[in-house]
């Protein structure tokens, strides 16, 4: 790889995506890097990042001008569409996640899902659109540009509430299906406005999770409706799921997406070995123990690891701890330089 | 033979380790199959069976105590293995408890007024910040699933609440959860709030979520973690036994 032209960020990335030839393996965050450090950094905080598209904006940037990665996610949640559908919010502080209070549900059943009129006015889905738009402006191709859109599954979670979707999936599952089928038209309008503002590349989180359900669900309620994803938004999605996924890899490879987010709990020579070619792979360093405790000698560790396996591109397996120290972030990407010039 | 039901029978494929092998059929040794058949359909979720059979168990005369035992208890028992060795997921655990929820429903009133004493008394929330409850939740069901009191203080629990109902309820195990890494350190604080307050001694703290680890137990000065639900009942158990 050492002889190749010098790509930029963006077209790394866009290159690991497509299968095509890299100068070195790209370090990618199809989720959250954005930290309290960084926030004091650039005066973005918690949690008006998430609201105000010129705080975000700001504070996603150093993704790649502080930290050297080479992509940009502004969305650093996973509630800004399940708050502009009117499910209530905990806000949080600097120092913590805004969620979605799953107890209170605000749908029972799928014939209870609408999208609101306005839906891509409301402050928190046209946040990530307009922070886009800024992002897409400043950088000019220069890096990747990362958007987001959940998936119907976690949209599920948010607006039946856990216990209940997860019941509803075993009670009727036609039911289940029809509010997943309903749901994904969300995930498509959020995801195309994210696109024509300029993103390019989607990260899909759709959190059907070894923690919660069988690789069988994935077969049966969202391997056809990823398929469908994968036909209808025209950039590169990354599949994102926490938790351990072997168990359904195999069917994952089958869903057209570009690449999959994998959690630390697979390990990389085992997925990579799954994946065989039918799907990239991005991942997949620790987040609590590694990224968040330790030191940049265990990260470094874990990078070389992901990058002997042969995974695609080099990323944190999930949003990262808000207190992560930089100085583990960046051992990331200077793991990989290191790593490439060797090799 | 101590399991007589066929579908229980075929139950035991899922049950890999010989000793556990030893303890379900153990727990089946009276040849009951009512009680089988109440075990059974609680495994399959089948809730309004489980609620017509323990009725009718009740009915025929058997004791609170023993359909609980033989019956409600010992299904749970398959299922948390089961659940731990990913041959059943979260789905399948929440049928399970809805079905012994309705079985529960007829014993809890008989047990209450006898004033049998329960296995022990556990208070259990997510920590503040959080407000992921599912795992929280599946410790409760397999907790009360044993035959233990559990008071669910709910998500977003202040180091404040924890104390105030471990104090109110008399609790032996206090249990805390957490989803986000973001929240984890909070499970330490309530722990130092116990601390500060003069009472840490009088309860066993334990700790679990996705992104614990045992280390991070110790770090924070915890009595124990459980790495799940059934890992839960078994900390929980040893906890009330040192108390």
């Amino acid at each position: 790889m050492a002889e190749m032209e010098k790509m930029n960020s963006h077209d790394r990335v866009l290159a690991a995506l497509s299968g095509g030839k890299v100068d070195r393996t790209p370090v990618c965050n199809p989720t959250n890097i954005a930290t309290v450090e960084l926030m004091d950094l650039v005066d973005a905080p918690f949690p008006e990042a998430n609201r105000n598209p010129e705080l975000n904006a700001s504070l996603a940037a150093t993704g790649y001008t502080e930290l050297g990665f080479d992509s940009i996610s502004p969305y650093f949640s996973i509630i800004q569409e399940s708050s502009a559908l009117g499910c209530e919010m905990q806000w949080e502080q600097k120092d913590n996640w805004p969620t979605v209070r799953m107890s209170k549900p605000i749908w029972d059943t799928p014939e209870d899902v609408k999208i609101p009129p306005g839906f891509l006015e409301h402050q928190d889905t046209s946040t990530i659109i307009r922070s886009i738009e800024i992002l897409a402006q400043s950088f000019k191709k220069e890096v990747a540009i990362v958007g987001k859109t959940m998936g119907p599954w976690t949209l599920a979670y948010h607006v039946f509430g856990v216990e209940k979707f997860l019941l509803m999936s075993i009670d009727d599952p036609e039911m289940t299906k029809r509010a997943l089928d309903k749901l994904k038209e969300i995930s498509v309008i959020f995801g195309e406005a994210q696109i024509g503002a300029g993103a390019d590349v989607l990260t899909f989180p759709d959190h059907a999770t070894g923690d919660l359900v069988s690789g069988e669900y994935y077969k049966r309620f969202l391997l056809e409706l990823h398929q469908e994803m994968a036909e209808r938004l025209n950039v590169p999605l990354i599949l994102h799921i926490c938790g351990y996924t072997l168990d359904r890899l195999d069917s994952i490879g089958q869903s057209g997406m570009a690449s999959f987010h994998f959690d630390s709990k697979n390990d990389p020579a085992e997925a990579v070995k799954i994946a065989d070619g039918k799907i990239g792979l991005v991942g997949n360093i620790n987040n609590p123990v590694t990224l968040y405790s330790k030191g940049p000698e265990e990260v470094r560790n874990e990078v070389i690891k992901c990058l002997d396996a042969g995974v695609d591109m080099i990323a944190p397996e999930c949003a990262i701890p808000l207190a992560t120290r930089l100085e583990n972030l960046m051992e990331i990407p200077k793991a990989v330089r290191e790593w490439t010039e060797r090799n | 033979m101590a399991i007589i039901h066929e579908g229980l029978l075929g139950e035991m494929q899922y049950i890999a380790k010989p000793f556990e092998q030893n303890h379900i059929k153990d727990l089946f040794k009276k040849d009951d199959m009512l009680m089988q058949e109440i075990a059974f359909n609680l495994i399959y979720g089948n809730n309004e069976k489980v609620d017509e059979l323990t009725k009718t168990a009740l009915d025929q005369g058997y004791s609170a105590n023993d359909v609980l035992d033989d019956g409600l208890i010992s299904g749970m028992a398959i299922v948390g293995i089961k659940f731990r060795d990913n041959i059943i997921f979260v789905p399948e655990v929440l049928i399970a408890a809805r079905a012994m929820k309705a079985g529960m429903a007829h014993i809890e009133p008989i047990l209450s007024a006898s004033g049998v004493e329960p296995m022990g008394m556990v208070i259990m929330g997510t920590v503040k910040g959080d407000l992921h409850d599912i795992g929280k939740n599946l410790c409760i069901m397999m907790l009360r699933g044993a035959g233990f009191v559990v008071e669910d203080l709910g998500v977003d629990t202040k180091p404040d609440e924890f104390m105030d109902a471990a104090l109110e309820f008399k609790a032996q195990v206090v249990g805390m959860s957490a989803l986000l890494t973001t929240t984890m350190p909070n499970m330490g604080r309530t722990i130092e709030f116990f601390e500060e307050n003069g009472i840490r001694e009088e309860f066993k703290m334990i700790i679990g979520g996705a992104p614990v680890t045992q280390e991070f137990a110790e770090d924070m000065g915890a009595d124990g973690y459980g790495k799940d639900a059934m890992a839960c009942v078994d900390l929980v158990k040893e906890m009330v036994r040192a108390k």
